[in-house]
């Protein structure tokens, strides 16, 4: 009782206050664009077909009866609480009647699913090759990895990217050039090979780069961990190296590579614009993107709450977790 | 150590010459795939069944064909499976009598519009499309606020009656000479909707009207639920559509629109032969297009290879709304003088495109009505320079000097005057910085000590212009116009915007300057300027800071003329057909230019690309039957005489 008074209902706490703050700040932001609703459906319609100025007062009136625009900001504030409540993100106002939960559900899945995977081999990957690295530094093999890592990380993710689409879509056409897949989705080996073929390059540029980023990182915390006396310990006690590896360097690094892993995860609701623009893949981030250009400003909070949930339930969840990687961090 | 060092840094340069040497390597000498190879396109279709085109943007809606409600894209598919009465031609501006097998018969007022409809049309569920459908789809949009066209028609039309099968009868509110403009479509229009299929639907808004039933030549196939591409089928009555009836052709067994992204990927989809057609690609792609695929073209085979008949001409405009130096005429025209344009078309744009001195679009029907009447016109106009002095601006060598220019360049390029004409534009404002110097001395202009201009205020004068980057062209001529009002000695701040605050700032009239396209230069393929110009009447005059979109102003550069009230008025109770509207249409050209209101510099271009590697019978500069713009409604008769190329054998 104690432990759930003093350490989860004070981060508890924390998590919803953030996502109160993050929704409301949220749906001020859009608000305050110069870009409006409706005056952007009159302006993309007035240019695509006859459209009689004498006519635009009613349908003015009538969209924004339609967006839900009606009311003052704190009527329609209200409302998206009520709304949100129950799960209804309302309509997209630049996709018209289209409900903003279809447009998230239709992006999220590819996004989700290109990430956690990209995510997860680049931290598994950063991290036994960064402490290889930084356990082993005078061997040529980690050296050259050395040399690759740093090479690579400086690069602006765009340009590896595009070195990848332009080497392997144009000069080799070996990938496909748009899309996450070939079909309809349904359960069959076809359809999931090929989402594995749509996703290899996006997938590659993305590991890529955060491995070397987490290489890096990986190596610098192993270096600090090298020189502590319980390494020097095991060494004199005579365990293999793996051993010591695992158990003696890799486990006192996880501290920050666990949150590096939350947040990464949490982050992903925010989708990865230049990836999806790139090669050209499915996602949310695009609808983002999108969504704020156009000032629609139910996609943008729709998507943004996914955002903002996703990253503060990250956060409390690796908070949560410290005392289960490191016993020297207490519940207190 | 040290050489380890050295071998790493060795290895990794050796790695890099070999990726950069496989990339570098010319592609050209590409063997030719057999028409039933696979391709990557993300359907599992013979490549040679399916002509792919480039959709325009990424979808955000998908499976949903409720046309009716804003917000649902349209390009390409609207002229797929959808249809309404009548057609402007982009390319020619002929009429096209789809559903209607006639113009609009209206009564002497302007009270009542006839329609009589084309028999032997038939839905893809093989329900006859008949007056029904045309008095059904009236009545729902009206009825239903915040559909598409659902003001307007609510606005005009009294009554609509059906007489028999295949007549209807428009009872309208007033006079409206041009009410079957909302039936008659260059991008969109109403489109009419199968009354057995939309009585029963209970809400119009919320109806996907999935899967559609068909009125085009196509019916919908196939989509990516993430909005990439879409997929039509050819249907197998096709000959008992508009399209089927009025070109007699097939058209390719499907086709599929696919959203590559910009126009760097769309180069590389033609490369790879996985695209067709394309809407626009840059300059530098559409070069790289040519160099690597010998079987795509444009408009042009050669040289200046681009589209150049989309309705709309470019410009730079001022902010007429509040008084400043650029409310004078005398300045506005300095700035003109100020320019060259033969630097701008040729330096800045590649030469590819119509020099225009008018408000109008300088495709060939329209130069035959405007530019040409209009030029001894031009060439008589004088501007007062000082008191008493007058000087004739206009230069109509100019098409000769972008020629000259072309052919230091290596291109080939015809000598007629008439044919220059047709490749360049007409003649434009000379470049004369002595008389617009001479202007701006006469307005309390002067110049200190470095020869930049001061204000009559005695101010440094900077003129700040917005400007939407990915609008290459403009973007391009606003920086043209920086290097040249840079050598006159007035400093043009460029402010780059995303287009979307872009377009806003432009219809708040938060600018001091804009270059841009679209206002009172736009066309509508046909010889009536109503269009573009209706919407600049004082009466939707929208002062800064509200936007014109919702008041149904077009006037963004916030304009002011009682002439321009008068000639609109009076075209506004005449009937299209009326030989005034071409008078009318010249009298607010003549305005316009007099006031210099903006400085219009040249008229649109596309490089809209064909690949004729699997497909032919595209329009061409030797062959303009119909708009290559296939991505409007029209665009069905463009697809329906696509033909397979010689060596593609559809398999179905």
């Amino acid at each position: 009782m104690n432990l759930l008074k003093s350490y989860f209902l004070p981060r508890l706490s924390q998590w919803l206050i953030t996502i109160l703050v993050g929704v409301t700040v949220t749906f001020i932001l859009p608000r305050l664009l110069p870009t409006d609703p409706v005056e952007r459906t009159l302006s993309t319609l007035s240019s695509l077909q006859t459209m009689d100025p004498r006519a635009v007062e009613s349908l003015k009136e009538a969209l924004e009866d339609l967006y839900g625009l009606g009311g003052s900001p704190f009527e329609q504030y209200i409302n998206y609480w009520k709304r949100l409540i129950r799960g209804d993100l309302g309509p997209s106002m630049s996709a018209f009647p289209t409900p903003v939960i279809e447009i998230i559900g239709a992006g999220l899945p590819w996004t989700v699913g290109l990430l956690i995977s990209t995510i997860f081999i680049s931290w598994i990957l950063g991290i036994i090759l960064g402490t290889l690295a930084g356990y082993l530094p005078k061997n040529l093999w980690c050296q050259i990895m050395d040399k690759i890592f740093i090479s690579i990380y400086p690069i602006p993710y765009y340009i590896l990217a595009l070195i990848l689409v332009m080497s392997f879509c144009y000069h080799f056409q070996v990938f496909p050039l748009v899309g996450g897949a070939s079909g309809k989705p349904e359960i069959s080996w076809s359809y999931l090979s090929s989402i594995l073929w749509h996703s290899f390059l996006p997938a590659t540029s993305l590991i890529v780069g955060s491995t070397a980023f987490r290489f890096i990182m990986a190596k610098a915390l192993t270096s600090t961990i090298i020189a502590s006396d319980y390494v020097h310990y095991a060494e004199t006690a005579g365990l293999s190296r793996w051993r010591i590896v695992l158990f003696y360097v890799i486990r006192n690094t996880l501290l920050p590579q666990a949150t590096d892993l939350g947040l990464s995860i949490g982050a992903i609701f925010s989708g990865t614009v230049i990836t999806e623009v790139v090669f050209s893949y499915p996602g949310i981030g695009y609808s983002l993107y999108m969504g704020l250009l156009q000032a629609d400003f139910n996609l943008i909070l729709g998507i943004t709450v996914f955002s903002i949930v996703g990253i503060a339930t990250a956060a409390l969840l690796v908070d949560l977790s410290y005392p289960l990687l490191d016993p020297r961090v207490r519940y207190k | 150590m040290q050489n380890r060092s050295k071998f790493i840094v060795l290895l990794g340069l050796v790695g890099i010459n070999i990726i950069l040497l496989t990339a570098c390597k010319d592609q050209t000498n590409t063997t030719k795939t057999t028409s039933s190879s696979k391709s990557q396109l993300p359907v599992d279709l013979p490549r040679q069944d399916i002509l792919v085109v480039d959709q325009i943007f990424r979808y955000s809606v998908v499976e949903n064909f409720n046309l009716w409600m804003p917000g649902i894209p349209s390009p390409t598919k609207q002229g797929l499976i959808m249809d309404s009465l009548w057609y402007i031609d982009q390319e020619t501006g002929q009429q096209i009598n789809s559903l209607s097998t006639a113009s609009p018969r209206y009564n002497k007022d302007f009270t009542q519009m006839t329609v009589k409809l084309r028999s032997g049309v038939y839905w893809s569920d093989g329900v006859e499309f008949t007056a029904d459908d045309l008095v059904f789809t009236v009545n729902n949009l009206k009825s239903n606020p915040g559909m598409l066209w659902s003001t307007e028609l609510e606005l005009f039309v009294k009554e609509v009656k059906k007489v028999d099968n295949y007549t209807v009868i428009f009872e309208l509110k007033d006079s409206n000479p041009r009410f079957h403009y909302q039936f008659t479509i260059k991008y969109n229009g109403v489109w009419m909707q199968p009354k057995h299929i939309w009585e029963d639907v209970e809400d119009p808004m919320t109806f996907k009207f999935n899967p559609p039933v068909s009125l085009g030549a196509y019916e919908y196939a196939d989509s990516d639920p993430s909005g990439y591409w879409e997929l039509f089928k050819r249907r197998q009555d096709w000959e008992r559509t508009t399209p089927g009836i009025l070109t007699g052709k097939p058209g390719p067994p499907y086709i599929m629109s696919v959203f590559y992204g910009d126009s760097g990927r769309k180069a590389m989809a033609i490369t790879r032969h996985e695209l067709d057609m394309v809407q626009n690609v840059d300059y530098e792609a559409f070069q790289a297009i040519l160099k690597k695929t010998p079987t795509a073209r444009s408009w042009y085979k050669e040289f200046p290879w681009a589209y150049p008949n989309e309705q709309s001409a470019r410009y730079f405009g001022f902010n007429l709304g509040s008084e400043t130096v650029l409310s004078n005429k005398d300045v506005r025209w300095a700035l003109t003088l100020a320019l060259d344009i033969v630097d701008l078309q040729t330096e800045y744009i590649g030469g590819v495109a119509r020099v225009t001195a008018i408000p109008h679009p300088a495709s060939p029907p329209q130069m035959e009505l405007y530019h040409t009447p209009l030029e001894p016109w031009l060439k008589e106009l004088q501007i007062e320079i000082e008191e008493g002095i007058f000087y004739h601006p206009y230069d109509d060598a100019v098409p000769k000097k972008i020629a000259a220019w072309a052919r230091k360049q290596g291109h080939s390029i015809p000598s007629g005057a008439e044919e220059l004409r047709l490749l360049f534009g007409t003649g434009w404002w000379k470049h004369d910085p002595e008389i617009a110097e001479r202007l701006l001395l006469k307005n309390g202009f002067t110049r200190n000590r470095n020869g930049e201009w001061l204000t009559p205020d005695g101010e440094l004068w900077k003129i700040k212009m917005i400007v939407a980057p990915d609008e290459v062209e403009i973007y391009r001529l606003a920086i043209g116009a920086q290097d040249q009002w840079a050598d006159f000695g007035l400093k043009l701040e460029i402010e780059t915007l995303q287009r979307d605050p872009y377009y806003n700032r432009n219809l708040m009239g938060e600018f001091e300057a804009i270059s841009s396209w679209s206002n009172a230069s736009t066309g509508d393929a046909t010889r009536d300027k109503w269009q573009a110009i209706f919407g600049l009447h004082s009466q939707f005059y929208t002062p800064i800071g509200k936007s014109t979109a919702t008041t149904g102003s077009t006037n963004t550069l916030r304009v002011k003329s009682k002439e321009m009230d008068r000639i609109i008025d009076e075209l506004d109770q005449i009937h299209p057909e009326d030989d005034r509207v071409v008078e009318l249409g010249r009298e607010f050209m003549k305005l316009w230019v007099e006031n210099m209101f903006s400085i219009i510099t040249i008229s649109f271009k596309n490089f809209t690309t064909v690949d004729q590697y699997y497909w032919t019978g595209f329009p061409t500069n030797e062959n303009p039957f119909v708009q290559p713009l296939y991505w409007f409604g029209g665009g069905r008769f463009t697809f329906q005489n696509v033909a397979p190329a010689a060596g593609n054998t559809p398999k179905q």
